[in-house]
């Protein structure tokens, strides 16, 4: 199991070659930190039909996955730059590649036609998890061919052996 | 010429330096009107040694002491006074970017341009950058204007139009409405003529809660109707004079007042009246604009920002007359009308007028 941190999503590669781009909340409470349910880095997003942000799944429920392509959020809990603004945008790294630490993943569950997560090299999409005593949208194993679910990246290397963050690349060719 | 000048310059050693050369007409789309909330809260620079970092994230803010409370009484000669822990509030002001668009082009292309087009957007953007100003502006005083009519409304978001003023009854403490909108008989966004007791009852707004009036906010089309006062609120001489030269004293009953152009952020019908700064809000430049520009290979990038924070601390200094019947309360919304109302989206600001584009110039004439 992991553990939620102020920092969460990390990434290890050249940020200049990724769009990160700032898209206004949806649901402006979820910026703020007191909030319950405020969204954290390394969640996973997506693009409403008003082009504005909204978590990738539904977190009321644990096990539900996402159906469409998403972003990961790349601002950390309650920033002040987001909360001053009027429209209350977030960035997300929108378009290019990367590899990042995140701890925002449950390896262990099986979601859907899904599979726990195992190995480097493995596919991962999006969920519905819990991590302590909250829900939120995070990584989990991709079941494969079987497992009808967007792929968002794979895993370069394992939590056990990562100090206990899932390290994972999303490359175009995935 | 300036295109391939510009081009040139990129390309010399030094040559990432702002062109200072203008030349060139063209066909302006719109009128481009510098940031008002600059005259409303006249910016500060701060530096970092001015803010404070946060143990969360790499933010910054600064904070902002607000006057403590205090009281004198009448007493006996025996008597002694009450205590005061003195606590004084504080507030905080984040900072965040207000930017360009990153605007590209091939060196090749830019040579199809007799417009120095560079320049031309490299002006625009600092008049962009405080259109977004303003905006933030806007909504954050309409926000603390919402806070106090919910609070003055016992604490429910209370639709404020004329059905709610001529039945249920609705609080006007932050926000009122127009003399000619309170007998509109219908709830709607048509925006009726400013008159002059409007602009009275507004100073009242503020005046009567130990404050002072000190800036009213207009559009030029509310401005405009101003200009139809008659004799009876002008006076035999002024009517004169505006029916020859216009308004144009900076006061207006008294106080001075902001025009703007800018109708898609502030909407027509919307007045605002606010205190002097010092007892209103801040507004913070951390970062000036900057201007950076690259070329690589044969595409030119170039791109303005600066880091700004603003803050409305004292939401009592700041009130709204609405001159049309219909809710603009965002909670509510009850007339579902609140678009008219509202600044518009970031993406829908500065609209283009012309349509050139599309074909549309007359004599429609073409080579081919």
């Amino acid at each position: 199991m992991s553990t939620v941190t102020q920092f969460n999503f990390e990434p290890l590669s050249d940020i200049m070659v990724t769009q990160r781009r700032d898209f206004a909340l949806a649901d402006k409470d979820l910026c703020d930190p007191q909030n319950a349910v405020a969204l954290v880095d390394g969640e996973y997003t997506v693009i409403n039909d008003s082009y504005k942000l909204v978590r990738a799944t539904n977190i009321a429920a644990v096990g539900n996955a996402a159906t469409q392509h998403s972003y990961p959020l790349f601002a950390e809990r309650g920033r002040t730059d987001i909360r001053a603004m009027a429209d209350k945008k977030m960035p997300i790294i929108f378009m290019g590649d990367f590899e990042a630490d995140t701890r925002i993943f449950n390896a262990a569950v099986v979601v859907g036609s899904g599979a726990a997560i195992t190995f480097a090299g493995q596919p991962l999409k999006v969920a519905t998890i819990t991590i302590g005593s909250r829900n939120y949208s995070g990584l989990v194993g991709h079941g494969g061919a079987a497992d009808a679910s967007p792929i968002v990246g794979r895993v370069t290397r394992l939590p056990a052996v990562n100090g206990g963050k899932l390290r994972y690349v999303k490359a175009s060719h995935i | 010429m300036l295109n391939e000048l510009f081009t040139q310059k990129l390309s010399s050693a030094d040559g990432k330096e702002k062109l200072a050369e203008y030349g060139g007409s063209y066909i302006r789309d719109r009128l481009r009107e510098v940031s008002f909330v600059r005259k409303i809260i006249p910016p500060e620079q701060v530096t970092r040694a001015d803010c404070q970092r946060s143990v969360n994230h790499d933010t910054l803010v600064k904070i902002v002491d607000v006057e403590p409370k205090s009281r004198a009484m009448a007493m006996s000669f025996r008597g002694q006074p009450t205590a005061r822990f003195i606590r004084g509030p504080r507030a905080e002001i984040a900072f965040f970017t207000i930017s360009s668009e990153m605007f590209q082009k091939t060196e090749q292309e830019l040579l199809a341009y007799e417009m120095p087009i560079t320049k031309i957007i490299e002006e625009n953007s600092v008049k962009d950058i405080q259109e977004i100003e303003d905006r933030e502006f806007i909504i954050h005083v309409e926000a603390a204007i919402q806070a106090l009519q919910k609070e003055a409304n016992g604490g429910i978001a209370t639709a404020l139009n004329w059905s709610q003023l001529t039945g249920a009854g609705v609080v006007e403490f932050s926000a009122l409405k127009g003399e000619l909108a309170r007998s509109a008989g219908a709830d709607d966004a048509t925006v009726r003529p400013l008159q002059r007791p409007d602009v009275v009852n507004l100073f009242k707004s503020l005046d009567g809660k130990r404050l002072r009036c000190e800036r009213l906010l207009f559009t030029e089309v509310d401005w405009d109707d101003i200009l139809q006062w008659t004799v009876e609120d002008f006076g035999d001489r002024i009517q004169s004079e505006t029916t020859v030269d216009g308004y144009k004293y900076n006061t207006l009953l008294g106080r001075p007042y902001v025009r703007t152009i800018k109708t898609d952020i502030l909407r027509p019908g919307n007045v605002y009246a606010f205190t002097k700064p010092e007892f209103f809000g801040k507004f913070f430049v951390l970062n000036n604009t900057k201007f950076y520009i690259d070329k690589i290979a044969n595409t030119i990038t170039f791109q303005s920002w600066e880091d700004i924070g603003m803050s409305i601390i004292n939401v009592a200094a700041c009130k709204k007359l609405e001159l049309y019947s219909g809710d603009a309360n965002p909670t509510t919304d009850a007339n579902a009308l609140l678009t008219n109302f509202v600044p518009s989206d970031e993406d829908q600001l500065g609209a283009v007028n012309n349509r050139v584009d599309q074909g549309l110039k007359f004599p429609q004439i073409s080579q081919f």
